[in-house]
């Protein structure tokens, strides 16, 4: 039962990581403030307001459409907008009073509701033909954060949005083949630091963890391109990391080539372990030190390679770590059952050929 | 051999056997050499001596990727496993891998050089000139370098192993992508008249790149080495 239970234990993970990953909202956001290209009337007075649309995603304004309070921001400066119409729950028109001078052409949208919280669009307005002075000041109210009142859900982020579920198949699937290759290289060292004529029980092990550490990387590498051709609009992009990636999976796909070519047990069990160590050393340079020397897509860019630098809020993370966790154990799972199978594939043979 | 002979004279001898090896037998040298001018006039042909700045960068690191990959795949004396045997007895796995990656280095740098002469000559300096160009031969002396290193390494694993050509780029050019990251990168930057001293760390990559696969070899190559 003990043994058994660390195999039920990643299920479990696994299950629970599946249910919340697929059934958890998204939080509310802003998608854009949009020029209507109309005045607006406002308290039934025709004045000069221009009408913007402004449309968010899973808001919910219409429970409280009173309620509602929209607020332009740069720096220090603050003023709020008018409330013309709550359509539904994601679309309302805004009306747009400015003075003939401002600070700056480009403002952050803010918002303030009851059931959202204060939700936030960076850079979300850009106004044209609009004398702008730097020094001139436009402060009409003090801001105060409301926390959002709606049941567990993950944060929304500008053009991953619901994607963001993606971080509990992708990143897992590194993180799980990281530690089979480590288990290789583990494998490798003891299998070469045999004294002579010593079996190959270590590379029967490193050859296990390697063909599964392969299935991992390559769903990584497509669970990532489907990421990629949604957020970064290509499947393949030029970027450390991918590069990384794919001369990770390249290697190892050497690897396993280099051990199809050699009959001789012994010596496919040495050069095989020598290959793989020379191997997992260059990898270790090129996917933690490369990467912080060039410019990255990815998050936790500006050099960073780390994970750390992810947005993750504890909604995500209480999904996240299961994630690794769950898969870590598959993976371990698996690559037993992977050895299991091959020594059992060899004992048949050695009965064989008796 | 009745005295041992020291580190350095076993390194010695040995790089100069390759060497005179090689000149004994023109013919492998002259091949390697052909078919980089051939390549070159290939890209000339295509491009005439008009290549966009980045087409041009691409074409010379592929020329000379393809170049160098071409000169370490012959196979070797040494690799003969009779031969093999007499050495495994009288000299030092670490010895036997420096003197074959001394001697890369040489075969690549030169391979290399009269590639990069050729490229000039025929695809224009329009993209370098004066000390660029110098900069730039730098990188490419530094990148055969690399590949040298781990070539050396690579070949010697593919030959033990009984594939031919095949092996040595299923197993050396996923390893050599870092290198040509770097390379690409550097040259490209020379071109675009970045400042030699804001792009000069990537010589240092390169250098440090380098200087892992020789450790790496140094440490495991005795493993690769004996029966």
């Amino acid at each position: 039962m003990i043994q058994r239970s660390w195999k039920i234990g990643g299920i479990a993970l696994l299950a629970y990581v599946f249910w919340t990953t697929f059934t958890v909202p998204l939080g509310p956001g802003l998608l854009e403030l949009r020029n209507l290209e109309r005045a607006a009337v406002v308290d039934g007075v025709d004045q000069k307001v221009s009408a913007y649309e402004l449309i968010g995603l899973g808001t919910h304004w219409a429970s409280r459409p009173d309620d509602l309070s929209v607020v332009l921001r740069k720096k220090e400066n603050l003023t709020a907008l008018t409330v013309v119409e709550v359509i539904d729950d994601t679309h309302a028109v805004i009306g747009l009073t400015l003075p003939d001078t401002i600070p700056s052409r480009s403002w952050d949208v803010l918002i303030n509701h009851p059931v959202d919280g204060t939700l936030f669009l960076q850079n979300g307005l850009f106004l044209d033909g609009v004398s702008v002075d730097e020094t001139a000041t436009l402060t009409d109210l003090a801001l105060t954060e409301f926390p959002s009142d709606l049941p567990h859900h993950f944060p929304f982020q500008p053009r991953i949005f619901e994607t963001i579920r993606n971080l509990m198949l992708h990143v897992p699937m590194w993180f799980t083949m990281f530690l089979l290759m480590g288990i290789a290289f583990i494998a490798s060292i003891r299998q070469l630091s045999q004294t002579a004529g010593g079996s190959s029980l270590f590379d029967l092990r490193a050859e296990a963890s390697v063909q599964v550490g392969m299935v991992f990387g390559v769903l990584g590498l497509l669970t990532g391109s489907l990421w990629a051709r949604y957020t970064w609009g290509a499947w393949w992009v030029d970027d450390p990391q991918l590069n990384g990636a794919l001369v990770t999976v390249l290697v190892y796909a050497g690897y396993l080539i280099l051990r199809g070519s050699v009959e001789d047990e012994r010596l496919k069990a040495r050069l095989s372990a020598v290959y793989n160590l020379f191997a997992f050393v260059i990898l270790m340079i090129l996917l933690m030190v490369l990467p912080r020397f060039t410019e990255s897509l990815h998050p936790g860019k500006g050099g960073n390679p780390g994970f750390n630098s992810y947005d993750l809020d504890s909604s995500l993370r209480a999904v996240f770590y299961p994630a690794v966790l769950g898969w870590m154990l598959l993976g371990t799972w698996m690559y037993r059952i992977r050895l299991q199978a091959t020594q059992l594939n060899q004992k048949l043979h050695r009965l064989n050929d008796q | 051999m009745s005295q041992p002979m020291s580190a350095l004279s076993n390194i010695r001898f040995l790089l100069q056997h390759a060497i005179r090896v090689e000149l004994r037998n023109r013919h492998g040298i002259a091949g390697l050499l052909v078919f980089a001018v051939a390549a070159v006039y290939t890209c000339y042909q295509a491009t005439g001596t008009h290549a966009e700045q980045e087409s041009w960068n691409a074409l010379a690191w592929v020329v000379l990727l393809f170049a160098g990959f071409n000169a370490v795949s012959k196979p070797w004396a040494d690799d003969n496993e009779g031969v093999r045997a007499f050495l495994v007895h009288t000299v030092r796995p670490q010895d036997w891998l420096i003197a074959r990656t001394l001697y890369y280095m040489l075969l690549l740098g030169a391979v290399s050089t009269v590639t990069f002469a050729a490229f000039l000559l025929f695809l224009g300096m329009d993209h370098l000139s004066g000390w660029t160009a110098v900069h730039y031969y730098a990188g490419v002396l530094l990148t055969s370098t690399a590949l040298a290193t781990l070539l050396a390494m690579i070949q010697a694993l593919a030959s033990r192993a009984g594939g031919g050509f095949s092996l040595i780029a299923v197993l050396g050019l996923p390893l050599i992508i870092p290198v040509i990251l770097v390379s690409t990168r550097y040259g490209s930057d020379l071109m675009r008249g970045i400042a030699f001293g804001d792009t000069a760390h990537h010589l240092l990559f390169l250098a440090t790149l380098s200087a892992g696969f020789s450790a790496l070899g140094y440490i495991l190559f005795p493993y690769l080495w004996r029966d």
